[in-house]
């Protein structure tokens, strides 16, 4: 579903954040991108669901080709693909229902088939009880499974992950992986970029790590 | 229908920003309505001036009434020509008795009448300026049942100096109201865009569209330029009620400034949330902060 063939990405001239990358992702993959900070983690994330071009290579995600794709297109890619970040990314002037319901509403979703799916992406995330309240008033562990719920309404084939841990404390982020996991077990990839190679390890995930943009281990 | 209800809801939840946004554009508004207002006077004041624009042609002594007849009639006939008045030499000396009223001495001094008679010429809207009052004033000159002709020569010139210079001002202050007004606005309008950055974040990662990502924020501005516009014609609209009562009758093209007002902040309010977020949107890249 996602193929990365020989993609190089430069922000400065002669300087790589990404070299020569290989990565494949099938259906029902759990990947961890492990690497110190600097390594190149967000940047690869960034190409898949094309924030950011690569200058040498290729992405291909979901029949969407970097090399192809029109900017009016991208919306369609962003569809398929569910994203969560350290920083959530919640709007604060709505509701943990309202947040989720967003995700469905910009495309012209409405009515009871709409309603009945945030309310089961809620309670994936055992989430449904504080459906009304408003994100300030939740935990950072919380304020993350509304954004795993909003990533995950629209039955997307892969979770893209960049740090979901980085600003929860270590219950909550056990209890993040924890919805990961069975998210994936459900059939959605997930790919996960995070600093902790343990975590990784510990989970006995399949990961790819990254040094200085280029990748050390398969 | 999901824009509109966006709309709404992000003014009413951001309603300090909202109320702030209306503030600053309903003051702005408010001054360019009351400068064309005040245009609007300024223009009927220089008009009253100008219809005081007359040629004043005096007669021989003794002409017969079919000729004086004839004479009016090709005058009249004349280009610029407005309307004529015959005035006669008892007509002229009342007027001049009258106008010499606090002198009585010098009223028993005239016995006989001196005075002749005269057409008194008034000029169409646009040949008031001194070349035109001067040109027609010498081809008046031509029929030789005249003595004389005149038209207030300084006066005139003195009026058009005048009307020339606070027309000059009135652009001036236009052009600096006018683009005072349209930045002020289209700022005001493209912080409460900015103020919203994360509502298009969050858009433009679930896969919205660039449209529908713009019509709710066009819907925004408009709302908030038309109900900043609304006030600011309604408060003038109130001035003018007001002034009328008690002080002095201006006049009020009820349509022009109402409805004109309104419509520029409508548009102002769309044309700057749709540049703001057009660029905004641009722009966004999801960055989430290094830690
Ligand atoms: N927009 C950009 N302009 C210039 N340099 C950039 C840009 N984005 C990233 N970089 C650089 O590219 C390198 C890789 O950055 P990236 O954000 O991918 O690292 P990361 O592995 O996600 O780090 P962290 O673990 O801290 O999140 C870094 O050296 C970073 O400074
Ligand atoms: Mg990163």
């Amino acid at each position: 579903m996602i193929e990365i063939r020989n993609v190089s990405k430069r922000f400065k001239k002669g300087w790589y954040a990404l070299k020569n990358i290989d990565i494949s992702i099938a259906k029902g993959d759990f990947l961890f991108l492990t690497g110190q900070t600097g390594s190149g983690k967000t940047t690869l994330l960034r190409l898949i669901y094309m924030d950011i071009f690569p200058d040498e290579g290729e992405v291909a995600v979901a029949g969407f080709l970097s090399s192809t794709i029109k900017e009016e297109e991208i919306p369609f890619l962003r569809r398929r693909i569910g994203i969560i970040f350290q920083d959530f990314k919640l709007l604060k002037d709505k509701t943990v229902y309202e947040n989720v319901a967003f995700a469905l509403e910009v495309t012209g979703q409405s009515g009871r088939k709409m309603r009945e799916k945030v309310m089961k992406a809620l309670t994936l995330v055992g989430l449904s009880h504080k459906r009304n309240d408003f994100p300030y008033t939740l935990s950072g562990g919380e304020q993350q499974k509304t954004a795993i719920a909003r990533a995950l309404v629209r039955e997307p084939f892969i979770l893209l992950a960049d740090e979901p841990t980085g600003n929860i404390d270590p219950e909550g982020s056990e209890e993040i992986i924890k919805i990961l996991q069975e998210v994936n077990t459900a059939g959605t990839a997930v790919l996960m970029a995070t600093h902790g190679v343990e975590l990784a390890k510990r989970m006995g995930g399949r990961f790819i790590n990254l040094e200085q943009g280029q990748i050390t281990t398969k | 229908m999901f824009s509109l209800r966006e709309a709404l809801i992000g003014l009413r939840r951001n309603g300090v920003m909202t109320f702030i946004a209306i503030g600053i554009m309903f003051f702005s508004l408010f001054l360019l309505g009351a400068f064309l207002w005040g245009t609007f006077n300024l223009f009927g004041v220089i008009n009253l001036a100008r219809e005081k624009v007359e040629i004043n042609a005096f007669l021989r002594e003794s002409l017969p009434q079919k000729q004086v007849e004839e004479l009016s009639e090709k005058l009249m006939s004349m280009v610029g020509v407005e309307s004529v008045e015959y005035v006669s030499k008892e007509e002229a000396l009342k007027k001049f008795q009258e106008e010499i009223q606090d002198a009585p001495s010098l009223i028993e001094a005239v016995k006989t009448n001196p005075l002749p008679a005269s057409f008194s010429i008034k000029l169409k809207d646009g040949f008031t300026s001194p070349e035109k009052v001067k040109e027609v004033s010498e081809k008046i000159k031509i029929f030789d049942e005249f003595i004389a002709v005149e038209y207030g020569e300084s006066w005139i010139n003195r009026l058009d100096k005048v009307v020339k210079i606070l027309f000059l001002f009135d652009i001036l202050l236009g052009i600096v109201i006018g683009f005072a007004s349209v930045f002020v606005v289209s700022n005001t309008i493209r912080l409460t865009v900015l103020a919203r950055k994360r509502t298009i974040e969050v858009m433009k990662l679930v896969g919205a569209t660039e449209k529908t990502i713009h019509a709710q924020f066009i819907l925004a501005g408009a709302i908030e330029g038309g109900v900043a516009a609304a006030m600011s014609g309604g408060l003038l609209y109130l001035i003018y009620q007001v002034s009328s009562k008690f002080f002095v009758k201006f006049y009020f093209p009820h349509d022009f400034i109402i409805i004109g007002t309104i419509v520029f902040g409508l548009i102002l309010g769309m044309i700057g949330s749709k540049l703001a977020v057009k660029t905004t949107s641009k722009e966004m890249k999801f960055e989430s902060p290094n830690v």
